[in-house]
């Protein structure tokens, strides 16, 4: 058990002072109240003294006491108790078995001779019940059997209001309001006297041990156990506390928050009621009397009066820490919490958990220095200021003082233990990161993100770039030095980005990727740079570079034009200035053409022909001599042959000038489709390539959007082409060559039935082909007629009852009569007619013809139909 | 100190293992203990409440107190040795009165520590490395068969519920009270004490609702019903 010193025993009273030589005067009791000390002895005397204190600097005291007066009260009985009531200036002596009233300082009896009589002991009621501030409760146990009396006691006269029996013999009595805690014979009880109710506490016994009964507080009692034990009880009969551990033959016990203190033959014992651990030892013998006058703790022996002063709490706090117990100095701070004001303790708590804090973090316990830290509102400063030159030269902070532990440095504290610092290290960056978005650092986050830039940048730790690339306060100038002593390039490239320096960013970038400069930290470094020029506002900073990464790649480098934000290529990046810079890269030049054309749909003729030759010189790279006749097609062909179709912007006659002897058959047959030049292109596509499908897909392809009849042309133009002799067929080989031309004329009529003119085509057939071969054409071209002949006979049939119905109407209107006579009114001006010329109106009404006239034109006449 | 919302109190005879059980919940370690003094007691904060627990002495010497740590609590957990038989008697006749103090409603649990030091003991996370077992927990010399089968704590509880003169239906189910733990290592030792704190909480909440011990309120309160066939079982 380690001790703590949370007391000083002091002497008050010397020997000398009280009986002088006196051999057989003892001391019988004593109190305290204020500066007034008395003292009772055996020889029935009543000493009083006054207490003076002075403060040593160690937080202890010294005492002198001076007498002021000594009677005798005249019987040969010792002083059994004395009792202060201050707010009655009266001294309760209990002396052969009676209290008398005596005046604290004349130490006279009143004149009333008022007293209590037939008392063996006696408690007063810390507690009172009654609101009558000029009197005490006393409670007696008496010297009738079993039986405990209550009294009222007032300045000069005492009035009994209680007597209460108890089970068995009281021997000893605290009271607390209503509750009486007794110890009985056998056992301890609490009984309530003003209702008699009885709660056993718990079984002792009398004959081996002296018993203790003391209140501690509100509505509690501290009781000497079995075995040793200090209980604590409430008056509820519980225990709230868990029991402190005495030695068997404890005579006395007093309390002075947060501990216990009792008295053996030997030793005073101090115990913490927070904690229950036995805290201080302090040997003395022969001491008879422990007990508390309003927290003031006093021992005495037979012969003389000593003092427990207790050290301040924050001295004892202090002292705990120091010996690196932090538990029990956390425990004893938060049970001063009461005893101490609250602004006071708040700060003084704060620092005793930080404190707490670094001697855990010392220890290398992190995680509950963590939470010391947290719960102290640490100010990280003070850890940060543990490694030399983590703090920026900027920085304000200093130390606080007194200062929280006793480390200079990282250093001294791990006593160079490499490994134990890094372990400081990784705590401090882990607390760091938790701590650098609380509201608590806002005050000084540069101070802590350039500490932890420092720390992740010495560690070659990877979040040291998500830091940079996120929102943060990391110093230039200091976070620059250190990071290129450390050789992070890489990130330092990002703090000036960070700091709107993108222009010595990127040259740092490029010295890497150079090769000029050592960072390993991205593989990808000139990708890296590359997309960060694209999506860098600085134009200027872009036009730099680009050479740099043209050279570096053409592909990759041409993407700070091509993949740069669209809103961001119309000002600043001119496509004209572009493809001027970019005349030396043709590589480049192509795909950013290729961007111009495909992805921003530019419809300048000058980008489609360009795009297109150059395609075309490429593809004539690659093919030296005419034999293009489509092996395999290469990626660039394809591309052309794309781009010729699809678009209508290049200068069609420009290109087949180039394209027409370049052994370049199927771009020659675009182009002529291109120019509307469909036999030509057919031609070739069919008789020269002898590509049946491409021609047929020519034919799509050119006819799309047009009418029926010129797509029906097109077929046409290349049925003729398979059925009739060509002006110039390949003179070799060609009956063969006819053979095949007459399977794809086939095949072309049996595939797009639809598209021909079946009476047409028959006329073309040569007679020697069988029907069977042009099966699927004729079935589809005879379905087809028969479907056109059968649709127009429902058309005939449908208009011809049209017509009869039309027919039976006018028949109808026809057979009936009606007359006309000048009696009859026009529907519309209610007129007569005068005239044989008269309009009928389906529903049988009869008007002017002129009326009818104007009813067409004028809506607002009346409608005749209305009325009927 | 916080006043604690309710109590739990540990019973059963020394060397049961009550401290080395409290130990391992609450500290999550098993170490040597010392005999405990007179008692002890932890706070546990569980969901808003907060619940002491008290770990009792089992010598004999410090047999009184026992009727004062168990005044109001909630729960008592009796706790015998399952290689031990006479601790489980000494649960009947010697810890059972002193619960006489405890709420009216106070739930029972029957914990039969140290399973790890027999056969059949728990399986999950026991070291089986022979050491010898520690000065005072050696009640089996070498891994025999348990010597008290759970049936019995089983039968203990259904005759507390008759002495208590409580209706089976109105309380727990014996399975669900009686418990098999080793403090060593930590066989269901948090199975017991959280089964134990979600029941305790309504409890508490009654009690509150009760107000102080003594006044009952009839109107609102009904008292736990007596089975009449209760004191001649
Ligand atoms: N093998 C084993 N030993 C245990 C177990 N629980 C406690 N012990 C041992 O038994 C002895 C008594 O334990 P303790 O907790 O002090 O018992 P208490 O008197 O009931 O508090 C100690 O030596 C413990 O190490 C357990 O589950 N398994
Ligand atoms: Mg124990």
């Amino acid at each position: 058990m380690m001790s703590t010193k949370a007391f000083t025993l002091v002497s008050a009273v010397e020997r000398e002072l009280l009986m002088g030589d006196k051999e057989r005067v003892n001391i019988e009791c004593v109190e305290c109240c204020g500066k007034n000390l008395y003292v009772g002895t055996n020889d029935c005397s009543i000493y009083h003294f006054l207490l003076e204190e002075q403060s040593l600097p160690a937080g202890t005291a010294t005492f002198t006491a001076t007498k002021q007066l000594h009677r005798h009260l005249g019987l040969r009985k010792p002083v059994c108790e004395l009792r202060a009531a201050s707010a009655l200036h009266r001294l309760l002596v209990l002396c052969d078995y009676s209290i008398t009233l005596v005046h604290m300082l004349s130490l006279e009896p009143v004149p009333s001779g008022a007293r209590i009589k037939g008392a063996v002991a006696l408690a007063l009621n810390e507690n009172p019940v009654s609101g009558d501030p000029f009197c005490v409760e006393v409670c007696i146990i008496s010297v009738k059997r079993r039986t405990i009396q209550v009294f009222m006691v007032y300045e000069d006269r005492v009035q009994i209001v209680r007597e209460v029996s108890t089970p068995e013999q009281p021997l000893a009595v605290a009271v607390d309001g209503h509750f009486l805690c007794l110890a009985l014979t056998t056992q301890y009880i609490i009984l309530n006297y003003s209702t008699g109710a009885a709660q056993d506490l718990f079984p002792y016994c009398s004959e081996e041990k002296r018993p203790i009964v003391k209140r501690i507080g509100r509505q509690e009692f501290l009781l000497a156990g079995p075995g040793g034990l200090g209980m604590f009880a409430t008056v509820a009969g519980i225990s709230q506390r868990a029991p402190v551990h005495w030695s068997e033959n404890v005579i006395g016990a007093a309390v002075c928050f947060p501990y216990v203190l009792a008295l053996d033959d030997a030793f005073i014992t101090v115990h913490s009621m927070l904690d229950q651990q036995q805290k201080q030892t302090l040997p003395f013998k022969e001491g008879h009397i422990l007990q508390d006058f309003e927290g003031r703790v006093i021992v005495a022996t037979s012969k003389g009066v000593y003092i427990l002063v207790p050290l301040p709490l924050e001295k004892q706090i202090q002292d705990l820490l120091a010996s690196h117990r932090v538990e029990e100095a956390l425990v004893l701070a938060k049970g001063a919490r009461r005893n101490i004001p609250k602004e006071k303790f708040q700060g003084m708590y704060r620092r005793i958990l930080q404190q707490a804090g670094f001697i855990h973090f010392a220890q290398l316990q992190f995680l509950e220095a963590k939470e010391l830290f947290r719960s102290g509102q640490l100010d990280v400063r003070e850890l940060i200021s543990l490694c030399p030159f983590l703090l920026p030269t900027s920085s304000s902070f200093t130390r606080s003082h007194p200062p929280l532990h006793e480390y200079a440095d990282l250093n001294q504290l791990t006593q160079g233990d490499q490994e134990k610092a890094a372990k400081c290290k990784r705590f401090l960056m882990t607390y760091l990161e938790e701590v650098r978005s609380s509201e608590v650092v806002h005050s000084y986050k540069e101070d802590v993100d350039t500490a932890l830039l420092k720390l992740y940048a010495e560690a070659g730790h990877a979040s040291l770039l998500d830091l940079l690339v996120t929102e943060n306060a990391c110093l230039l100038a200091d976070s620059a030095a250190w990071l290129e002593k450390h050789k992070r390039y890489f990130a330092l490239g990002l703090l000036y980005h960070h700091n709107d320096q993108d222009a010595a960013a990127v040259q740092l970038w490029v010295n890497i990727v150079n090769g000029e400069i050592d960072d390993p930290t991205r593989a990808d470094l000139y990708d890296y740079v590359v997309d960060f020029l694209t999506h860098s506002p600085d134009h200027a900073l872009v036009w730099k570079h680009a050479d740099w990464a043209l050279q570096k790649s053409e592909e990759v480098g041409v993407q700070v034009f091509t993949r740069r934000p669209l809103e961001e290529q119309q000002d600043g990046f001119n496509p004209d200035d572009v493809l001027t810079r970019l005349k030396k890269y043709p590589n480049a030049l192509v795909r950013y053409l290729e961007h111009l054309v495909m992805d921003r749909n530019l419809q300048r003729e000058e980008y489609h022909t360009r795009l297109a030759l150059l395609y075309l010189d490429a593809v004539l790279q690659r093919t030296p001599g005419a034999s293009g006749s489509g092996a395999e097609v290469t990626e660039t062909q394809a591309k052309l042959r794309r781009l010729l179709q699809k678009s209508d912007l290049y200068r069609v006659h420009f290109l087949m000038e180039r394209v027409r002897d370049a052994g370049l058959p199927m771009e020659r047959a675009i182009l002529h489709g291109k120019l509307e030049e469909h036999e030509q292109a057919l031609r070739t596509l069919a008789l020269e390539l002898g590509d049946f499908p491409a021609a047929e897909d020519y034919c799509a392809w050119r006819s799309v959007g047009r009418e029926p009849a010129y797509r029906r042309r097109l077929f046409h133009t290349l049925l003729a082409l398979y059925l009739g002799p060509g002006p110039s067929p390949p003179a070799s080989a060609s009956a063969s060559a006819s053979a095949e031309l007459a399977v794809a004329a086939v095949d072309l009529l049996n595939r797009h039935a639809a598209e021909f003119d079946a009476a047409q085509v028959l006329q073309l057939l040569p007679g020697t082909w069988s029907v069977q071969l042009l099966c699927p054409f004729l079935t589809g071209a005879v379905r087809d007629s028969t479907h056109t002949r059968r649709t127009a006979q429902v058309a005939l049939g449908l208009a011809t009852s049209e017509n009869l119905i039309y027919k039976h109407d006018q028949m109808k209107l026809k057979r009936s009569s009606f007359r006309l006579s000048d009696k009859q009114l026009c529907q519309v001006c209610h007129s007569p007619f005068c005239e044989p010329v008269f309009v009928r109106y389906p529903t049988g009404d009869l008007v002017h013809t002129h009326c009818a006239a104007s009813r067409h034109t004028n809506p607002s006449a009346p409608r005749p139909g209305a009325r009927t | 100190m916080r006043k604690p919302d309710g109590k739990i109190v540990l019973l059963g005879d020394m060397n049961v293992g009550k401290t080395s059980l409290l130990q391992r919940y609450m500290e999550r370690r098993f170490a040597d203990t010392v005999s405990t003094v007179g008692g002890a007691f932890y706070l546990k904060q569980w969901r808003s409440y907060h619940i002491s627990i008290w770990d009792t002495a089992g010598r004999e010497q410090f047999h009184g107190l026992g009727s004062m740590y168990c005044r109001g609590a909630a729960a008592v957990i009796l706790t015998y040795d399952v290689n031990h038989p006479q601790s489980l008697v000494e649960l009947e006749e010697r810890f059972l009165g002193l619960t006489e103090t405890a709420s009216t409603d106070c739930l029972f649990a029957i914990v039969g520590n140290k399973v790890d030091l027999s056969e059949e003991g728990a399986s999950e996370g026991c070291e089986t490395e022979g050491d010898s077992p520690g000065p005072a927990g050696g009640s089996a010399p070498s891994k025999g068969p348990k010597q008290v089968r759970l049936e019995e704590a089983v039968a203990l509880y259904k005759k507390i519920l008759k002495y208590k003169m409580l209706d089976e239906k109105d309380m727990p189910a014996a399975e669900q009270m009686c418990f098999e733990t080793s403090a060593k290592t930590g066989h269901n030792v948090d199975l017991l004490f959280e089964t134990l704190f979600d029941m305790v909480v309504p409890v508490i909440l009654r009690q509150r609702a009760q107000g102080p011990p003594q006044t009952v309120d009839i109107s609102r309160y009904k008292p736990p019903e007596r089975t009449k066939s209760g004191c001649c079982a």
